[in-house]
């Protein structure tokens, strides 16, 4: 048996949040988790889903050299902070070969792309990432 | 004064951290354990507590307890693993000390061991990953250095400093372990040497980040001083907590669960003494001065700098050399971290001529997630 080193349903039901950015909304005050949580600041526990906006701003990125076993492949990594509608969001920035010329407030949008694969038998990861919309080149 | 400690150090041993690739888990805590309770005057032991990150993950092993305490000899006497990333060992210590404080008297045995190099760095940097939420930041290939260098940009960026001034924490600290025995890197740097390091994650460079070692730290805490030696007793600690996920905190230049921790442990302000700060990369050393209240935000890079946390001055930080210069042993760091105070207080070698009497340990777990802030003074 070939060994499998990462979880199906690990991945599987967080498929909401990598596809679609899907976050919750608390019923009573209004403030938007992502990630989702089971309490609201405020108290509640009763929220509704809540997609967040496709574009916003970068606060902050780094380029990251020194990577894990499963990005070899992929090294340098390109992460970023982008503010989607308020509310903040990490990931993966792409389409950017030349992230020296990102700036603060940069604009973002919301992609979706391959993340990573389980060896050459397990199965691929996808999710959403971050793309300059300029670009950065 | 004298029932004025939670505990007291009467006990203590490290070993000198390093790859110890002819010894396991086992051979490193009997190494340790044996010393330190030896130094206590072999009392009885109510408890065992394992401080280990990554047992399980390079180790292969899970239930250490029963493993570790066979193979020192060291019978019926419960053992707890406490697992809270690289922030083990400082509560791992927390939890002894609340254990004392139940039991009214006795001893407990405080062991932080770890093993990253069992495997090799890629996989290091996996296991590193794991301090970070798995589903939405280790998912992506985040790793805690990447975070930091978030920090490291922001905090530049609003106190204008140049990297250049950053570099100075690597090179006090291989300054400073470059005098300790137990260091890791025991060669002094440059600032050449910093600045021509490869990039880990911009600004961060090779320079900014501490070494995995494997180690192991042992001490044994009472409730009574031993009579027979110097008092040492933690007088009091702290617990802080910050946002789990990284991006939905909004200020990225403070690490907000030391700010609660030193607020939980009290007024910090006029503190003098030794101080031991949990410098997994350099700007979280520089970070948890001003989040400790040694200085206001924005300074301690300044402060640092014109050398107001050197030896001899009022707050001396990391005079063993820090995680930077001893090594990051993950599970055991918060226990090097305290042993390391415990010498100074003592003026053991080579920290002797110090004459301090009151000590902070602040240890963190991964990037702002978890911290506990403990003081020490020596008990007359």
């Amino acid at each position: 048996m070939v060994d499998q080193n990462l979880s199906v349903p690990k991945y599987w039901r967080k498929i909401p949040q990598y596809y679609r950015l899907t976050a919750v909304k608390c019923r009573k005050c209004g403030r938007v988790y992502f990630p989702p949580r089971a309490a609201c600041e405020c108290g509640s526990r009763e929220f509704d889903e809540y997609e967040l906006p496709r574009r916003g701003k970068l606060i902050e990125y780094t380029v990251l050299r020194s990577v894990t076993s499963d990005f070899e492949k992929q090294r340098p990594l390109a992460f970023g902070i982008a503010d989607l509608g308020g509310v903040r969001v990490f990931g993966q920035l792409v389409d950017c070969p030349n992230p020296d010329k990102l700036s603060e407030g940069a604009e973002v949008e919301v992609v979706f792309r391959r993340v990573k694969e389980d060896s050459d038998y397990g199965i691929i990861y996808y999710g959403f990432k971050l793309r300059p919309v300029k670009g950065c080149w | 004064m004298r029932n004025s400690a939670l505990g007291y150090i009467n006990g203590f041993a490290i070993t000198p951290p390093g790859r110890y690739y002819d010894k396991g888990y086992r051979e490193l805590f009997a190494e340790v354990a044996l010393k330190a309770l030896e130094a206590a005057g072999n009392p009885d032991i109510k408890a065992i507590y394992v401080a280990s990150a990554l047992s399980e993950l390079t180790g292969e092993q899970l239930a250490i307890g029963n493993v570790l305490r066979d193979y020192a000899g060291l019978r019926n006497i419960p053992s707890i693993r406490i697992e809270n990333g690289d922030g083990s060992g400082g509560f791992a210590i927390m939890t002894a000390l609340n254990h004392l404080a139940s039991a009214g008297n006795g001893c407990m045995l405080v062991v932080g061991v770890d093993k990253p190099h069992e495997v090799i760095s890629l996989k290091q940097n996996k296991y590193a990953s794991y301090l970070l939420d798995s589903d939405y930041e280790a998912y992506f290939g985040a790793t805690p250095v990447a975070l930091a260098a978030i920090m490291a940009k922001q905090y530049m960026r609003s106190y204008e400093y140049k990297y250049e001034d950053l570099a100075t924490w690597a090179i006090k600290m291989h300054e400073r372990g470059a005098k300790n025995p137990y260091a890791y890197f025991k060669r002094a740097a440059k600032l050449k040497d910093v600045l021509d390091s490869e990039l880990v994650a911009d600004p961060l460079r090779l320079y900014d980040v501490s070494p995995f070692v494997d180690g192991a730290a042992a001490l044994v805490l009472c409730s009574k001083p031993n009579p027979n030696d110097l008092a040492i007793g933690v007088v009091n600690y702290g617990f802080g907590a910050s946002n789990s996920y990284f991006a939905s905190r909004n200020d990225y230049t403070v690490l907000s669960s030391v700010v609660e921790a030193a607020k939980a442990v009290g007024p910090l302000e006029g503190f003098n003494g030794v101080v031991s700060v949990h410098d997994t990369y350099s700007i979280f050393g520089v970070l948890a001065l001003e989040a400790l209240g040694l200085c206001k935000r924005g300074s301690a890079l300044r402060l640092l700098n014109e050398g107001y946390f050197d030896q001899g001055g009022r707050v001396m930080v990391n005079l063993d050399g820090g995680l930077k210069a001893v090594g990051n042993s993950m599970g055991a760091s918060g226990v090097y971290q305290m042993v390391g105070v415990v010498m100074q207080l003592r003026g053991d070698k080579p920290f002797n001529g110090l004459n301090a009497e009151s000590a902070m340990v602040e240890d963190m777990v991964g990037v702002d997630q978890e911290s506990v802030v403990f003081t020490l003074r020596v008990v007359k």
